[in-house]
């Protein structure tokens, strides 16, 4: 197509790149705020321009919060939980994957079925039966009410379904003449050149549970379980004024998820795309 | 008889291999949802340590006049109405321009701008509109500066007309970068040469997006819309940390609600029952909105 460079052309992509250009002040500017509003010194918070750069920058906040606010408690549980339901998702749900991409079962289309049902059932429905449930096991404000309940998901299932799916059927076949068994096949075989969806089902996983929120609410009732969503509005409701330091523990919360998409975008958006086209 | 021991070693592989799935099916999903069914005819409180009783209908019945309820079922359909449609304009148009044939430079940097917000937490944006909205607030600057009368110099979120239209921008604001990514995805798998054939036709424009654009990227805009409408009605973590459904429940959506009947007032059952309504009217609504789509076709 021929570029045209007319004054038409030009004007319409000026009006372009000022909407985009707007829209993208707007979006970073509470983000801004958090982190500008986290490093000042307790005092000027007004809204002022003056008050938009911080003129002395402190990380004296951080430290409070981190010290005698139990953040630092906050961030350990919430890097337990987190790791622990990505890994068991990156383990469990290949698993499943496997039996329904490979061994061709009878009724595994009905599993398939029930799984894309219950991926439908709405969080709220589940809120109060998983709450007596959880009391009445025993797991009430333990890391296993945390934990276990998501350690096996739809979604992670039908990513490495998919992906099984795609690769050729020979390997296994090689493998079994060697002996291999399905976990060996599974562990030793596919998962190395399954990296891909690995890195796409941990990341996503990893992003889900990190900032998860009612579950954690609910089943926990005491400060040194909470995960830092749960921290953060804690303190919220207990200093709802002191901006610095929530600004603080609102950062300790964000930089994490901020470095993992800054590095892992293609993947992060990947995920989030194949469950739409997958519709 | 190899034959027959290996069958029976494959059966047990397929057993060990789903043997996880199967065990969280039942015990996270297939049983909770079956005693929820079955607690939202009973009354419950756990605290009293008494099992639940049998009340029949009661629960049901009683949620259809209770005003808190048709409240909050209205602030949500409210919610859902207003913010739906917006988010779902604003991510199409800007999608749009960044594949338009403007040559858009540094689409990039845009693209995970705009993302940003949707990989932070629903608590940390709440807290950040928080203190935005906040009598300190520069939002609360920027509307009084527009003529907004807020009363006693109080924070945006403390006056009941403008709580609620605050939340529904902060959501728009959080979620409009993860619809712009779904139609980005839409858009790009539309072939090139069917514009470059259309503009030789002579058309363009908006007439170019009506006629082309928007048919082709419709099955996407569905999916936007039916998952939108889902996410929406199930608003909860911005009226807890915002407002904790005030002033004068003009925030409290029907999940807020739940949370405060189940878990405040101990009343399970009926937290059971509402939740199963909402169900309800989220399912009718995914219904009503992919038979649109199939009418479409």
């Amino acid at each position: 197509m021929v570029i045209r460079k007319d004054w038409r052309y030009r004007t319409k992509q000026f009006i372009a790149y000022t909407l985009l250009i707007f829209v993208l002040t707007t979006t970073l500017f509470p983000l801004y705020i958090m982190f500008a509003t986290s490093v000042k010194p307790e005092g000027n918070i007004l809204p002022t321009w003056d008050s938009l750069i911080p003129k002395k920058v402190t990380l004296r906040n951080y430290v409070d919060v981190w010290k005698s606010a139990n953040f630092d408690r906050y961030f350990l549980n919430s890097v337990i939980v987190t790791f622990s339901v990505t890994f068991l998702n990156i383990i469990l749900d290949s698993m499943v994957a496997y039996a329904l991409s490979r061994k061709g079962f009878k009724g595994s289309n009905f599993v398939l079925l029930i799984i894309i049902a219950t991926m439908m059932i709405p969080a709220q429905v589940l809120m109060i039966p998983l709450f007596i449930l959880i009391k009445k096991i025993g797991f009430y404000n333990t890391y296993w009410a945390l934990i276990l309940p998501f350690s096996v998901q739809g979604f992670g299932i039908f990513l490495m379904k998919q992906y099984f799916d795609g690769l050729p059927k020979s390997l296994d076949e090689a493998a079994m003449i060697d002996g291999a068994g399905d976990f060996k096949i599974l562990f030793k075989v596919l998962f190395p050149i399954s990296k891909p969806a690995i890195a796409v089902l941990g990341i996503n996983t990893f992003l889900t549970t990190w900032n998860s929120f009612v579950y954690p609410l609910i089943f926990t009732n005491t400060d040194n379980m909470r995960t830092l969503p749960i921290g953060i509005a804690y303190f919220n409701t207990i200093h709802g004024i002191d901006y610095v330091h929530l600004m603080a523990g609102s950062s300790i919360a964000t930089i994490p998820v901020i470095a993992v998409f800054l590095a892992f975008q293609k993947q992060i958006i990947s995920g989030l795309t194949r469950g739409a086209v997958k519709e | 008889m190899v034959s027959r021991k290996k069958k029976i070693r494959n059966a047990v592989n397929i057993f060990i291999l789903l043997s996880p799935w199967i065990a969280s099916f039942l015990t996270f999903k297939l049983y909770p949802i079956l005693f929820s069914f079955y607690l939202s005819f009973t009354r419950y409180n756990p605290i009293r340590g008494r099992p639940p009783r049998f009340v029949g209908l009661r629960n049901y019945h009683h949620l259809f006049s209770d005003p808190t309820f048709a409240i909050a079922l209205k602030n949500t359909v409210l919610f859902v109405v207003i913010t739906v449609p917006i988010t779902t304009v604003i991510s199409l148009l800007i999608a749009s321009v960044l594949v338009s044939s403007l040559n858009i430079r540094g689409k990039q940097i845009f693209q995970s701008g705009y993302f940003m917000p949707v990989v932070t937490s629903m608590v940390v944006i709440a807290t950040i509109f928080s203190y935005l909205y906040s009598p300190n607030g520069y939002l609360t600057a920027l509307i009084k500066f527009f003529g907004a009368d807020l009363k006693y110099g109080r924070g945006i979120l403390a006056d009941p007309r403008y709580a609620l239209p605050a939340i529904m921008a902060m959501d728009i604001w959080a979620s409009f970068g993860y619809y712009t990514i779904l139609f980005l995805a839409g858009l790009q798998s539309i072939d090139r040469q069917i514009y470059e054939a259309a503009a030789i036709d002579g058309a363009k424009g908006f007439y170019l997006f009506r006629k082309i654009t928007l048919p082709l990227v419709s099955p996407m805009l569905l999916f936007v819309l039916v998952i939108n409408t889902i996410r929406s009605f199930q608003i909860f973590i911005e009226v807890y940390v915002m407002t904790q459904g005030g002033p004068l429940r003009a925030t409290t959506t029907v999940v807020y609600y739940l949370y405060e009947t189940g878990f405040h007032k101990m009343k399970m059952g009926y937290a059971a029952a509402m939740s199963y309504v909402l169900f309800l009217i989220i399912l009718s609504f995914t219904i009503v909105q992919k038979l649109l789509v199939r009418y479409q076709r």
